[in-house]
C-alpha cells in the first residue's frame, strides 16, 4: 500500500481570461521511505501539484477533480482533497513536511532559529516549551550544523543560504513526518552547497525512513537522488519509471529530448587542446506552451521530432505500461528508447 | 599566437563598506582581486565559479559597468581604463554584453525597435533606412522576423526575449561580447537553442566571447579555454579539453565533482565540501580555499600559490605544484595524484562553522 497515492488531480485556476488546468488528470504513488522525482520545465504543473497534496493552491485555483489519499501504518487513508480544514492543519508539518526552493520564504527574519523549529513542535506534539527547544537542539545536530547551542539563538538573517536550508529541512523533519515535499530544494543554492545538501537528504532518508517527493528541473539531481520518476509535460505525467530505467532508456520523446538538449560533460575526450567541439546540441523546437493553450491531442507533438499526423494530433494518448512499472503516455514508444535512438541523425531533432 | 583582443592584467574590483553617520571608508569587500586573463580574437573564454567569486564583476570591469579599482584592462592594444569620453563609446560599440535575465534586461515600456534602435543612435550608426535594415538582419540572425519589432518584451517567451537581448547585443557590430550567464534563467529544452545560436553568431561574425556560467556543461561545450575562480581569483586556467580532463585545483576537482550527472559511472566519486564561501571582504591568508580544501598544509594558511604553468595549463595551488614537479612536469599524471588525494564522499562532514 503506497504511503500516498494520488489519482486524477485536476487544479485549474479561474482567471478572467478563463480556466486554466494547470494539473489536469494526474496520477502518481509513494511507497514509504521512498524518493520520487517529479520532473518538468517551467509552468508544468509540478509545483502546483505539491501545493494541491497541501491544499495550498492560492486563489483563483481550484482542485476541481481527484483524490490524494495519505495512508498511516495501519493502512488506514484520509483524502486530503476532502478532509476537513482542522485536521488538514495536523497533516501539514506533522504527517508531511514541506522545503522550498528559497528558504527564506520559510523562515520568519524576526525569530530566531530555535524559535521557529521549537513552534513546529509545539503545533503537532504535546510537549513543553523546554522539551521543544530540546527538540530543536536535536534537529540541528541531525542535519549537521556546527555549534548547535549557538545557532538556536541566532536570525536567519545570520546563515548563509546552504545553512538556512539545513534549518529548513531540520523544521521540516521536527515531527518526524512520514514524507517530505521538496521543491527545488537546492536551485538556489551554488553546486558545492548543492552536494552538501542532497548529501544530508539521502543520508537522513535512510535513517529515519522519510519518504521524499523530490520536485526539481534538474535531471541529474533526480538521478542521483530519486528511486522512481515522473516526467510531466503541460499539466500531465508522460512518462513514468524506476530512475535508473528511465535514464538508461528514456522512452518519451519529450524525455528524451530533455536528455539529449544537456551537452555531455568529457564529451570531448578526444578532443584536443584548442580543439573545438564538433557539432550542435540537439533541441527541441519551440517553446513550452501555456496552460490557456495547450495544443489538442497530445500535447507534445507540435514539438515532437517523431510525431506523426495527424494521429498525434488527434485523441490524448493514454499513460501505458510499456515494460514493467515503465509507463508512457506515447503511443509510438515501443519503437523509440532503442539506446541507439539518441544517436540517430541530428536535422530529426534539431 | 595572433594578438589578444582584450588582455587583462591584476584587475582589482573592490567595493567600498562605510559604515557609521560620516559614511567613513571601514573596509572593502574585493570583488575581484587579482584576476589576469587575455583572450585571442574569435576565441571564448569560458569562467566558471559559484556565486559570489567576482565572475560576474570581472565581466562588468571589463566594459566599465563597473570601475576596476586598479590593474588594467587592454582592448585591442588600447587601454580601456584610461579611455574617456569619445574613446570609451567608441570601445564600448565594439565591447557589448548579454545579461542572465532576460526579464530584467530588456524595458518593458519600450518596443523592440526601440531597445534596439538605441545603440544604433548613440552610435550614429547609418540613416533611418540603415538602422531599420541592420535591426532587420540582427533579429534574423537571432531567429526573430521584423515582425518583432513592433511587439514589447511581454509578449514573448524567456527564450525569445534573450534572443532580442542577443539582437541588441550584435546590432553594431561589435567585436567582443560578454555573457554573463545567458541560459541560466531560461527552461532546459530551451537553454540548447540559445547556446546554439551563440556558436553560430560566432562562427558568422568571428566574435569573441567571455561566457561567464555556473554551468560547467555549457562551459566546457562553448569555450576554448576555462578559467575558474574562486573569491576573487582565478585558481586554475586551461585549455577546455585539459581543464576537464586533467583539473589540478583541488576547487576545480571537488566543483566537477560536485555537479550531479545522470551517468551513473560518473556519480560515485563525489567530493563534498566543507564551509560555505568565506565573504570577499575578508578573504582568508594565504591560499584563498585553505579553509574549505582538504589537502591544505601550514604552507597553504600562510603563502598565497603562484602559478605554476605546464603546457599553457596554469594552477595556483602549493600541492598541485608539488604534484606537477614530482611528475616531472607531466601534468595527466600530476592530475591522477590529484585525484587520488582528494577523498571521496562526505557523509559525516559537518556544515560550516
Amino acid at each position: 500500500m503506497p504511503l500516498l497515492e494520488i489519482n486524477n488531480l485536476v487544479t485549474a485556476f479561474h482567471t478572467p481570461a478563463g480556466r486554466v488546468p494547470a494539473v489536469d488528470g494526474v496520477s502518481l504513488s509513494i511507497e514509504r521511505g521512498k524518493t520520487l522525482g517529479l520532473v518538468g520545465e517551467s509552468g508544468c504543473g509540478k509545483s502546483v501539484t505539491a501545493m494541491s497534496i497541501l491544499r495550498l493552491v492560492a486563489a483563483p485555483g481550484v482542485i476541481e477533480a481527484g483524490e490524494i489519499l495519505l495512508r498511516d501504518a495501519t493502512g488506514a487513508a484520509v483524502n486530503l482533497v476532502t478532509l476537513a480544514e482542522p485536521r488538514l492543519r495536523e497533516v501539514r508539518g506533522g504527517r508531511i513536511g514541506m522545503i522550498f526552493q528559497e528558504p527564506m520564504t520559510s523562515l520568519n527574519p524576526v525569530f530566531t532559529i530555535g524559535d521557529q523549529i521549537a513552534e513546529a513542535v509545539l503545533l503537532h506534539r504535546d510537549v513543553s516549551r523546554a522539551e521543544a527547544r530540546g527538540r530543536a537542539l536535536e534537529m540541528l545536530e541531525l542535519v549537521r550544523i556546527a555549534d548547535p547551542k549557538r545557532r538556536l539563538d541566532e536570525y536567519p538573517h545570520q546563515l548563509s543560504g546552504g545553512m538556512r536550508q539545513r534549518v529548513v529541512i531540520a523544521m521540516a523533519l521536527a515531527c518526524e513526518p512520514d514524507l517530505i515535499i521538496a521543491d527545488e530544494p537546492t536551485t538556489a543554492l551554488d553546486v558545492t552547497i548543492q552536494a552538501q545538501i542532497l548529501d544530508l537528504l539521502a543520508d537522513l532518508r535512510q535513517r529515519l525512513g522519510t519518504a521524499i517527493l523530490l520536485i526539481t528541473h534538474d535531471l541529474g539531481v533526480v538521478a542521483e537522488t530519486c528511486d522512481d520518476v515522473a516526467v510531466m509535460y503541460a499539466g500531465r505525467i508522460v512518462e513514468q519509471a524506476p530512475a535508473a530505467t528511465i535514464f538508461a532508456r528514456p522512452r518519451h520523446p519529450y524525455t528524451i529530448g530533455l536528455l539529449a538538449a544537456r551537452p555531455e560533460r568529457g564529451g570531448h575526450a578526444g578532443r584536443k587542446a584548442g580543439e573545438r567541439a564538433t557539432g550542435r546540441l540537439r533541441t527541441i523546437p519551440g517553446m513550452v506552451p501555456a496552460p490557456q493553450n495547450f495544443p489538442a491531442g497530445c500535447r507534445f507533438h507540435p514539438r515532437c521530432a517523431f510525431a506523426r499526423l495527424p494521429e498525434c494530433a488527434g485523441a490524448m494518448p493514454e499513460l501505458r505500461e510499456v515494460a514493467t512499472g515503465h509507463f508512457v503516455r506515447c503511443p509510438y514508444a515501443d519503437a523509440l528508447g532503442e539506446p541507439r535512438r539518441l544517436d540517430e541523425p541530428r536535422e530529426q531533432i534539431a | 599566437m595572433t594578438q589578444p583582443l582584450i588582455e587583462v592584467a591584476d584587475l582589482q574590483t573592490h567595493f567600498p563598506v562605510r559604515k557609521g553617520l560620516l559614511r567613513r571608508v571601514v573596509g572593502a569587500v574585493r570583488a575581484v582581486d587579482g584576476v589576469s586573463f587575455s583572450i585571442e580574437k574569435g576565441r571564448t573564454l569560458g569562467l566558471v565559479g559559484e556565486s559570489g567569486c567576482g565572475k560576474t564583476t570581472v565581466g562588468r570591469s571589463l566594459l566599465r559597468l563597473v570601475e576596476p579599482t586598479g590593474g588594467s584592462v587592454r582592448f585591442d592594444g588600447r587601454d580601456v581604463r584610461a579611455a574617456g569620453g569619445a574613446e570609451l563609446r567608441g570601445l564600448r560599440r565594439r565591447m557589448q554584453i548579454v545579461f542572465q535575465d532576460p526579464y530584467g534586461s530588456l524595458n518593458p515600456r519600450m518596443k523592440v525597435r526601440s531597445i534596439l534602435e538605441e545603440g544604433l543612435i548613440i552610435h550614429r550608426l547609418g540613416t533611418a533606412a540603415e538602422r531599420l535594415e541592420r535591426m532587420t538582419r540582427a533579429l534574423a540572425r537571432t531567429g526573430l522576423t521584423a515582425a518583432a519589432l513592433d511587439r514589447y518584451p511581454h509578449e514573448f517567451s524567456g527564450g525569445q526575449r534573450q534572443r532580442i537581448a542577443i539582437a541588441r547585443a550584435i546590432v553594431i557590430e561589435p567585436d567582443f561580447l560578454v555573457l554573463d550567464e545567458p541560459i541560466s534563467a531560461l527552461d532546459v529544452s530551451i537553454q540548447a537553442q540559445v547556446v546554439n545560436l551563440l556558436v553560430e553568431l560566432r562562427e558568422q561574425l568571428g566574435l569573441t566571447y567571455l561566457f561567464i556560467s555556473h554551468d560547467l556543461s555549457v562551459v566546457e561545450y562553448v569555450s576554448d579555454d576555462v578559467a575558474v575562480m574562486y573569491l576573487g581569483r582565478i585558481v586554475e586556467r586551461a585549455p577546455a579539453a585539459r581543464l576537464y580532463a586533467e583539473p589540478l585545483h583541488p576547487y576545480t576537482l571537488a566543483l566537477f565533482s560536485a555537479v550531479p550527472s545522470v551517468e551513473p559511472d560518473r556519480r560515485r566519486r563525489r567530493i563534498v565540501l566543507t564551509g560555505d564561501v568565506p565573504s570577499p571582504a575578508r578573504p582568508p591568508a594565504g591560499c584563498r580555499f585553505h579553509p574549505r580544501c582538504p589537502l591544505a598544509e601550514q604552507v597553504c594558511r600562510q603563502t598565497e600559490p603562484p602559478a605554476t604553468v605546464v603546457d599553457g595549463h596554469a594552477v595556483h595551488c602549493h600541492v598541485a605544484a608539488r604534484e606537477v614537479e614530482r611528475a616531472g612536469g607531466d601534468a595527466a599524471a600530476a592530475a591522477a595524484r590529484m585525484a587520488e588525494l582528494m577523498p571521496v564522499g562526505g557523509a559525516a562532514a559537518p556544515a560550516a562553522t
